[in-house]
C-alpha cells in the first residue's frame, strides 16, 4: 500500500481546475459544428446530406445545427469544408427555455442539497463509451469529488440522475422507476447525443431520447461527451453561473 | 467462403458437424432472407478462414445444433426469439429477450433456494443487464443471465444507411471499442465489394485497435483493483487509461477513435496525426502503463482475491466457443490476429496464453497483451507507404463478405450482404455475445462478493451483446 502512495506523490497533482478555471480539449477534438457564413446553397445542402443523424437543418436558404443530434463523426466537414467548421468547443450543454430562468430554477432547486451532491447513473441503452466517460469523472485528472459530487448506490440518496444512451423499450420502465424512487428535488441530465436527442436511432426500434420517458433538465451532446463536457453539464445542472458556463438554449 | 449451390438446412447441419469434427470452431449462426428464401447461415472458423454454411429452411422445426453443441445455444435462441425460427430440441426453453415476468421461470421455486433479481439497474456506473441468481445463502447455486435490455435494432439500422457511412453505425454498436467495430464492418464490406486496402491503411487500423486494447484492458484491470478496495491502484490505472484517450483525441479528433476508420481505409490525415502523436507520447505512455500494471501484480491483497476465483477449465471454454482473454486465460487459443490475412499479423508464438483459468489468469493475459500491444503499435507505425483511401463504388454491386477483428474483448465478426449496392443484411457476432453464456459457468463454487471480480475479469461490453 505504501508503494502506491509513494507513486501517487511522485506523480504530483494532475487534476484539472475546471470548472474553476478554463480548460481546453486538444484542438483536433471534434466538438461543436459551426455553419460558415455566406456558404453557398450547394455547400450547405452537401453538409446536410452528409449527416446521418439529420443534425443540420436547412430552411429558407439558411442552415442551423441541432447540436444535440450531432454524434461528431466529422462527415459534414469532410464533404462540405466550405460550409462547415468544427471547433474543439466542448461546452455543449443545452437547457430548455431561457438559460437565466433555468439557471435560477436549478439553483433554487438544489440549494437545499448543501455542499455535496449525490449522483445516480442509469444506462438506458448506451453504446458503452458514455459509461466509461462518466467513470472517468472520478479519475485523478477530473476528480469530481473535489466539487462535492459523489456517486451513490441507491436512488433514495440521489439528487442528480445521469442517464446515458437512447432509451430502449426494455429500459423505459426501469428508468422511470429509478426516477420515481429519487426524492425531490431531483435534476436529470441526458448524457450523450443518443440520450439527448435519439441521434441516429430509428424510433421503430427504440423509445427515443430520455425526455420521452422522464423530464430532462440538461442535455449534454457528444459521442461520447468527454469528462470536461459532462462536468460542464453537471455545473449547469446545479445552477452555477459563470460567463463561459452559460448553457445554450437551442436544440 | 461460401458455396454457390443451394442446400437445405439439414445438409448444412451435416456439413457444420463435419467441419467441427475436423477441428474447426463454431463461431455463430444467423437468420437471413436473400431473395425469396429463408435461410440459416452457420459460421465456422479455423486459424485463417471464416466459412459460411448456408442452409435453406425447407423444413421446420429445424433440428437444434445446441442440443449437441453448447456454443450454438445463444445463436439458435436468438433466431428463435428475435425472428421466430422454429427449432426442435433447444435445451434452454427460456427466452433470450428480457422477461416481463422473470419470477415465473425461476427454477428454485418451491425448494430451499431463494431467487434474487439483480438488475437491470445496478449500483455504480454499469451497463444494464439482469442476473437471476439462485442461492441458498452465500453461494451461487445457479445463475441465469437475462440480457438484451439494450437492444437498439442496430443490425436493422445498417440497412437504412449507405455503405460509405456504415462505419458510423458500427461505432454505435460499441462506442467503447469503436475502432474494432468500424474496422470489422469495413473489412466485411471491402470483402463483399472486392476492394483492396493499402497495407499502410491496414497498419494504421491495427495501431488504433491496439490502442483500444490498451485502454479497454486498463479499464478491466482498474475495475478489478477497485473491487479489491485498492483505491489508489485503481485511480492510477484509470489515470493511465485517460492518457490513452488523450492520445486518441489528438490523433483522431475523438477520445475513442470514432470517425477514424472508413470503408476503403482510414480517413485522410489520421495516419500522419497518429504517427506524430505517437512519436511524441508513446514512450511516456508505455512507461506509465507498465509501471502501474506492475504495481497491481505486486499487490498481494489484490492477487489473493483473483487467484482461484471464477475458475473455468479449458474444455468448458472450448465447448462454449469462448474467445479473447476469457479463452486465453484458460489456455485456449483463439487470437484472430494470427490469421494470415489479418490487418497486421502476429506470430503464433506471440499469442498470450495462461493456463490457470481463474480471474488472475485473465488479468495476467490482459497485462501481458498490453505490453505486446505497444510493440505491435510501433511495428505498425513503421509501415511505409501512403494510406490513400481505396475507391469504393458499391452502386449496382452484389456480394457477401465476412471478416473478423481481434477486439479487446476477443474475436469480433461482421457479415455484410450487399444487394444492388445497398446493405441488405449485416450480422454481428461480438466477443461479448460469444462469452456471456460462459460467465455463469464461472460462478458456482464462488460466493456473492466474488461476483464483481469475475464480471470484471471477463471485461465484456453489454452494448455489443445486445446490439
Amino acid at each position: 500500500m505504501s508503494t502506491w502512495i509513494a507513486r501517487g506523490l511522485h506523480r504530483g497533482i494532475r487534476t484539472t481546475r475546471y470548472p474553476g478555471a478554463q480548460a481546453e480539449m486538444p484542438q483536433e477534438y471534434r466538438g461543436r459544428v459551426h455553419i460558415t457564413e455566406h456558404a453557398s446553397q450547394d455547400a450547405l445542402q452537401h453538409a446536410a446530406d452528409a449527416c446521418l443523424s439529420r443534425a443540420i437543418e436547412l430552411s429558407a436558404g439558411s442552415a442551423r445545427v441541432r447540436t444535440s443530434r450531432c454524434f461528431q463523426c466529422g462527415e459534414c466537414a469532410r464533404r462540405a469544408p466550405e460550409a462547415v467548421r468544427i471547433t474543439s468547443d466542448f461546452e455543449l450543454a443545452i437547457v430548455e427555455g431561457d438559460p437565466e430562468t433555468v439557471r435560477r430554477r436549478l439553483r433554487d432547486q438544489v440549494r437545499s442539497l448543501g455542499r455535496s451532491v449525490m449522483i445516480r447513473h442509469v444506462d438506458a441503452g448506451s453504446d458503452a463509451s458514455c459509461e466509461q466517460e462518466v467513470q472517468a469523472l472520478f479519475n485523478p485528472f477530473y476528480d469530481v469529488n473535489r466539487l462535492g459530487l459523489f456517486l451513490t448506490a441507491t436512488p433514495r440518496h440521489a439528487d442528480l440522475l445521469l442517464v446515458t444512451g437512447v432509451v430502449t423499450h426494455a429500459m423505459a420502465e426501469p428508468l422511470r422507476q429509478t426516477y420515481e424512487a429519487m426524492p425531490e428535488p431531483r435534476v436529470v441530465l441526458a448524457v450523450g447525443s443518443a440520450a439527448a436527442s435519439g441521434s441516429i436511432f430509428d424510433l421503430q426500434d427504440v423509445v427515443g431520447p430520455v425526455d420521452r420517458v422522464i423530464p430532462v433538465d440538461v442535455r449534454i451532446p457528444g459521442a461520447p461527451p468527454p469528462p470536461l463536457a459532462i462536468i460542464h453539464g453537471l455545473w449547469v445542472g446545479l445552477g452555477h453561473a459563470s460567463a463561459h458556463f452559460a448553457a445554450k438554449s437551442s436544440t | 467462403m461460401r458455396g454457390a449451390e443451394q442446400i437445405g438446412v439439414r445438409e448444412a447441419l451435416q456439413r457444420v458437424r463435419a467441419e467441427i469434427a475436423a477441428g474447426r470452431r463454431f463461431v455463430g449462426a444467423y437468420y437471413d432472407t436473400p431473395g425469396d428464401t429463408r435461410e440459416i447461415c452457420y459460421v465456422v472458423a479455423d486459424r485463417d478462414d471464416l466459412t459460411i454454411v448456408a442452409g435453406k429452411i425447407d423444413e421446420e422445426p429445424i433440428p437444434a445444433l445446441s442440443s449437441e453443441l453448447p456454443a450454438a445455444d445463444w445463436a439458435e435462441r436468438e433466431m428463435r426469439d428475435f425472428y421466430g425460427v422454429r427449432f426442435d430440441g433447444i435445451p434452454e426453453s427460456r427466452s433470450l429477450l428480457p422477461d416481463a415476468n422473470p419470477w415465473a421461470n425461476r427454477r428454485g421455486a418451491g425448494s430451499e433456494l431463494s431467487t434474487i433479481l439483480y438488475g437491470p439497474v445496478r449500483s455504480g456506473i454499469v451497463e444494464s443487464a439482469r442476473w437471476i441468481i439462485e442461492t441458498a445463502g452465500e453461494d451461487f447455486i445457479a445463475v441465469y443471465p437475462s440480457m438484451f435490455f439494450k437492444h437498439r435494432g442496430l443490425e436493422r439500422l445498417f440497412t437504412q444507411v449507405d455503405v460509405a457511412r456504415a462505419t458510423f453505425v458500427a461505432e454505435h454498436v460499441s462506442g467503447a471499442t469503436a475502432a474494432s467495430h468500424a474496422t470489422c464492418l469495413a473489412r466485411a464490406a471491402e470483402a463483399a465489394l472486392g476492394v483492396k486496402v493499402s497495407r499502410a491503411a491496414n497498419a494504421t487500423r491495427a495501431a488504433l485497435i491496439e490502442l483500444e486494447r490498451i485502454h479497454q484492458h486498463l479499464d478491466a484491470l482498474a475495475k478489478l483493483a477497485d473491487d479489491g478496495s485498492l483505491a489508489v491502484g485503481s485511480a492510477q490505472t484509470f489515470a493511465a487509461k485517460e492518457l490513452v484517450h488523450r492520445l486518441l483525441a489528438e490523433a483522431t479528433g475523438n477520445r475513442f477513435a470514432r470517425g477514424a476508420v472508413c470503408v476503403g481505409g482510414v480517413f485522410d490525415g489520421v495516419a500522419q496525426a497518429l504517427q506524430v502523436v505517437c512519436t511524441r507520447t508513446l514512450d511516456g505512455l508505455e512507461h506509465e502503463v507498465r509501471s502501474v500494471v506492475a504495481g497491481l501484480f505486486a499487490t498481494q491483497s489484490l492477487l489473493d482475491r483473483l487467484i482461484n476465483t471464477g475458475h473455468l477449465n479449458a474444455d468448458v471454454v472450448r465447448e462454449h466457443g469462448a474467445v479473447g482473454p476469457v479463452a486465453r486465460g484458460s489456455g485456449v487459443s483463439t487470437d484472430a490476429r494470427m490469421s494470415a490475412d489479418y490487418l497486421f499479423s502476429i506470430n503464433e508464438g506471440d499469442e498470450v496464453l495462461v493456463v490457470d483459468g481463474d480471474a488472475a489468469a485473465r488479468a495476467r493475459v490482459r497485462a501481458e497483451e498490453i505490453k505486446r500491444s505497444f510493440f505491435i503499435i510501433r511495428q505498425a507505425l513503421s509501415v511505409e507507404g501512403a494510406t490513400v483511401r481505396a475507391c469504393v463504388e458499391p452502386s449496382g454491386r452484389n456480394g457477401t463478405g465476412i471478416a473478423r477483428v481481434e477486439s479487446p474483448q476477443g474475436e469480433l465478426v461482421y457479415m455484410v450482404r450487399i444487394v444492388d449496392g445497398a446493405l441488405a443484411r449485416v450480422w454481428i457476432r461480438s466477443a461479448s455475445f460469444a462469452n456471456w453464456p460462459l460467465f455463469v459457468h464461472a460462478l458456482p463454487g464462488n460466493i456473492f462478493t466474488d461476483f464483481s471480480f469475475i464480471e470484471h475479469s471477463f471485461g465484456l461490453i453489454q452494448a455489443e451483446t445486445d446490439r
